[in-house]
């Protein structure tokens, strides 16, 4: 397949999981919205204002990591409800394109609630070139990697009703127990090292730190970057060669 | 010319089999370079399985296939470039138009947009969706469903296509369509595998058939060289009151309503033709059906299921 055939491929992903659907369902695009909105709603009222911040800088994390493990649910009953894997595998498209292309198309439902906390995390005077470029890198390497897991597991359930047993658990383990709504301080020590298995820990301390809601050191930020890059490659290289694109 | 499939030995065993039952034991085939090849079999026999695995769908626990000269083994990409498939079961996605499946499927395999559009009318036309080119699919019937992806994968022009039960749920006039649009693909000399419950259908469209019971190749062959290779090749029905004791040295005598079915050589069932005649009795004679010779080779209707050896993967069980 050739670039252009790829680019063609990738557009076309967009267009028939991302935009068709909102045609026929509107609704999905507040779908992604809801869960980090009400996170933020509830931290907000329940601190009286304090860790509104916090909620901003939590929702776009957790609006980006919806849109990678989203994925899951789509991927698996595609594949096994409508054998769609396997028409797209006995065809010139490459699996990394039809990755790319589904996780671009979750990507569209995620606008709304990116559009949303942006001009939340702007209007508050969070954002400056430094602020932006960090939040931007971090966005990505969690939607990338959280693609990558959602897209591994895909190939492994064998009913969409999995998908449901596994999303609350990935949403508990990535969002809700690491501090990614508020400062990991507020966790006692024990869970502040549990915290630290967690690659949203470091996604969460590199936005609090680059828009001073926590301190960060130099050393720190990097091995934030660090532990998160590794994760996603790791992550990349397991939906590589574990995936089952072909099935054993 | 070289053949476009060929498979020497395969052998798949699911993995989680309690029993380890193969659902292909050593099937070996070779499938011609243009036209249609039927595989035939009972429900779970193999065919499911042995297209998937030609189709870079399924690996295989052994053996060796080939694709346009590319193994299924390491050189997937080369195949998956060239082949097209409908998968069982398959259903098209329900938010989309049914134009918009034939046309974002030749885009995904990056045709473009013009050409997209050409191949898409082109293959409405031909299946005769155009009335329902608007529609979404989830208020298509379950044949035009079917219908819409045969149209998918036949607007395709790859140079290998796998149907596998394209006409399941078509009422006969839209099988007919179906086969209208597989036989033009097959005059283009395209290749076209077809797993099909329908005999009938096999026969009207297959230049070969392979017959697969339980993972293996039981009779391979033209429909007239299948013909050849059974015992009795030709079917006599005679109606009238006839001692069956007298039918017996023809051939296979079975009851029917008002009469007897015998199962002859050529050579008994031309003189059981005269005899009859001579009788005055009422009959007729053909050559057998492939139902017949199924009936014969696997000694079980193709409608009956095969009992699978377990249930620890529902790939097995082919519907």
């Amino acid at each position: 397949m050739s670039e252009r055939h790829r680019l063609r491929s990738l557009g076309t992903f967009v267009l028939l999981n991302g935009l068709i659907p909102i045609r026929t369902q509107p609704l999905y695009l507040v779908n992604l919205l809801a869960s980090p909105l009400s996170f933020m709603f509830f931290l907000t009222v329940v601190s009286h204002g304090v860790l509104l911040r916090w909620g901003i800088t939590g929702g776009l994390i957790l609006t980006m990591l919806s849109a990678g493990t989203g994925l899951q649910s789509d991927l698996t009953h595609y594949r096994h409800d409508l054998k769609f894997q396997d028409i797209v595998v006995a065809s010139p498209v490459e699996a990394p394109v039809y990755v790319l292309g589904m996780a671009l198309s979750e990507l569209v439902y995620s606008l709304p609630g990116l559009a949303v906390f942006v001009v939340l995390f702007v209007a508050d005077g969070l954002a400056s070139p430094l602020s932006l470029a960090v939040l931007t890198g971090v966005l990505l390497l969690v939607w990338g990697f959280a693609t990558a897991l959602a897209f591994t597991l895909a190939t492994y359930f064998q009913d969409v009703r999995e998908t449901f047993m596994f999303s609350p658990l990935i949403s508990l383990v990535l969002t809700v127990l690491p501090p990614v709504y508020y400062p990991l301080a507020y966790l006692p020590g024990w869970a502040q090292v549990v915290a630290r298995f967690s690659p949203t820990t470091y996604a969460a301390a590199l936005v609090q730190g680059a828009v001073h809601l926590a301190p960060l050191s130099t050393a720190s930020a990097a091995l934030d970057w660090g532990v998160l890059g590794a994760v996603t490659a790791a992550l990349f290289l397991v939906a590589a060669f574990k995936a089952r694109w072909k099935e054993p | 010319m070289e053949p476009a499939i060929v498979a020497r030995d395969v052998t798949k065993v699911y993995p989680g089999s309690r029993s380890g039952a193969p659902a292909l034991d050593g099937l070996s085939l070779e499938v011609p370079a243009g036209g249609v090849y039927g595989l035939i079999g009972r429900n779970g026999a193999g065919k499911t399985t042995f297209i998937r695995i030609a189709a870079t769908q399924l690996e295989a626990t052994s053996g060796s296939l080939t694709v346009l000269g590319h193994s299924v083994r390491g050189e997937e990409r080369a195949i998956r470039s060239r082949i097209a498939c409908v998968p069982q079961e398959s259903r098209p996605l329900y938010f989309l138009r049914t134009e918009e499946v034939v046309y974002l499927y030749l885009k995904m395999r990056g045709l473009p947009t013009d050409e997209a559009r050409r191949r898409t009318n082109a293959a409405l036309e031909e299946l005769s969706l155009v009335e329902y080119r608007k529609r979404l699919v989830n208020r298509l019937s379950g044949g035009l469903r079917r219908r819409t992806l045969c149209a998918m994968v036949l607007a395709s022009d790859a140079d290998v296509m796998f149907l596998d039960e394209p006409t399941t749920g078509l009422d006969p006039i839209a099988r007919r369509e179906v086969w209208q649009a597989v036989r033009r693909a097959s005059r283009e000399q395209r290749t076209i595998l077809l797993t099909t419950h329908y005999l009938d259908e096999a026969e009207a469209l297959s230049g070969r058939l392979a017959l697969v019971e339980r993972g293996k190749r039981v009779l391979e062959g033209t429909a007239v060289e299948l013909r050849g290779r059974v015992r009795y090749p030709y079917r006599v029905t005679i109606w009238g009151a006839v001692p069956r004791e007298e039918l017996d040295s023809y051939g296979k005598v079975s009851p029917i309503e008002g009469g007897f079915l015998v199962f002859a050589s050529e050579e008994h069932a031309r003189e059981l033709a005269r005899w009859a005649l001579e009788r005055n009795l009422r009959l007729s004679l053909g050559p057998v059906s492939l139902e017949d010779i199924f009936l014969e080779v696997v000694g079980r209707p193709i409608e009956e299921e095969t009992p699978l050896a377990d249930d620890t993967n529902g790939a097995e069980a082919e519907a």
